[in-house]
């Protein structure tokens, strides 16, 4: 088993441990940021998100089970739903917002992860270069900017279920090729 | 082609993994959300998404983030010097029996009191007052974390409020922390206490300035 000093932190926390939840926020706050400030595009939001992001981690540390996942996982699952539903909910009382459906197809350059083996790393992007590189880049695009169905379609000009099909028949490719 | 996939994913695999990409609309999030916390196969589902996709995480840069841990910690132990561990103790799973032991019209805990489900914390712009409260099965426990006795001759009073309906009294609020049957509540409902003339708003309707409010969120 790998080391994995975050989850090692969540059973502090799940502890009530509050010097382990002031280790946890210097260790992961900044990853944790680069996420809400790539999803919400805003750093007043993203850090007013990080305060409720951070805030959940405490309260719910104790649902945490090592043996389902990595630490970081978790944290970043936390920390992506929630900014997804913040994006959901201000996205659906505007209309459509060019600069986020402009920021679908991604080209950042790739952070390297000291807490994901490479191994693994390649594993998916390996994969990845199965699938067809418009679909690869709504895929990858889609999961790290929580763009929704809606604003995919409008942006590949295709039918919403169009859309769907696309990415769902991507995604099972996806499971395929990391199985074998 | 070296081999030919199965056409689909099963739909519930589908929504498990759109979950997880984060494609789908607020109605659908909120539906698979609930699944979640029923449906232990749709979350196994929903986990194994997140452990494939994961590796996608490194593509995140770190950004630098100020240390909002004073205001984090603020909300989470308010006044750490005065009794942090009660509120701590309920939010761990267990409500103690101190906790309930305190509560003014409180009803008898059931031998294995079930964790909360619920919580809001409770302030207001230019109001002393902060409060939290849990609902933990048939019960709502409100404790007062800052902020003294309403002023002789007021009382503080509990509402629950709906989305825009009028507000509900939950009753007027005898000590500093209670314990009372649990009103229907769902996350967004908000709990208010505002300040009434002695036993209360008149007519059951709210008169007085908001003294706390704050929205209800699950766990």
């Amino acid at each position: 088993m790998m080391d994995d000093p975050i989850a090692d932190l969540l059973g502090k926390i799940a502890a009530q441990d509050r010097a382990a939840f002031r280790s946890i926020y210097s260790n992961a706050s900044a990853k944790l940021m680069g996420v809400l400030l790539r999803i919400l595009g805003n750093r007043a939001e993203a850090e007013d998100a990080l305060q409720e992001v951070f805030t959940r981690v405490w309260l719910r540390a104790n649902r945490y089970e090592a043996d389902k996942g990595r630490g970081m996982t978790w944290l970043i699952a936390l920390a992506r739903n929630h900014a997804i539903d913040r994006l959901r909910a201000r996205r659906e009382t505007q209309a459509d917002d060019e600069d986020a459906m402009n920021a679908v197809i991604d080209t950042t350059p790739r952070a390297e992860n000291r807490l994901i083996a490479v191994g693994e790393a390649k594993r998916i992007n390996q994969c990845f270069d199965t699938l067809e590189v418009e679909k690869a880049a709504a895929l990858r695009g889609a999961y790290l900017t929580g763009t929704s169905y809606i604003d995919l379609a409008a942006q590949f000009d295709v039918p919403l279920n169009t859309m769907r099909t696309w990415l769902r028949r991507s995604l099972l490719k996806l499971k395929e090729c990391m199985e074998q | 082609m070296t081999s030919t996939p199965a056409f689909d994913l099963p739909e519930d695999e589908a929504l498990a993994a759109e979950y997880v990409l984060g494609t789908l609309d607020l109605a659908e999030r909120s539906a698979a959300e609930s699944r979640l916390r029923r449906d232990p196969a749709f979350a196994a589902l929903v986990n194994d998404w997140q452990n494939r996709l994961a590796d996608l995480n490194d593509d995140y840069a770190e950004a630098p983030a100020p240390n909002l841990l004073p205001q984090i910690e603020a909300r989470l132990f308010p006044q750490a010097t005065a009794k942090p561990s009660r509120w701590l103790a309920w939010i761990g799973g267990a409500v103690t029996a101190a906790a309930i032991g305190a509560a003014a019209f409180m009803m008898l805990p059931p031998p294995a009191p079930p964790a909360p489900t619920m919580t809001a914390e409770m302030s207001a712009e230019a109001s002393p007052l902060r409060y939290t409260a849990a609902i933990a099965g048939d019960q709502l426990t409100l404790t007062r974390v800052a902020g003294t006795d309403a002023e002789a001759g007021k009382d503080y009073e509990l509402w629950i409020i709906e989305g825009d309906k009028a507000p509900v009294s939950l009753g007027v609020l005898s000590q500093a922390s209670v314990t009372i049957p649990a009103p229907k509540a769902a996350a967004g409902y908000v709990l208010a206490i505002t300040l009434e003339p002695k036993g209360g708003g008149p007519d059951g309707k709210p008169t007085g300035p908001i003294v706390a409010a704050g929205p209800l969120a699950e766990i």
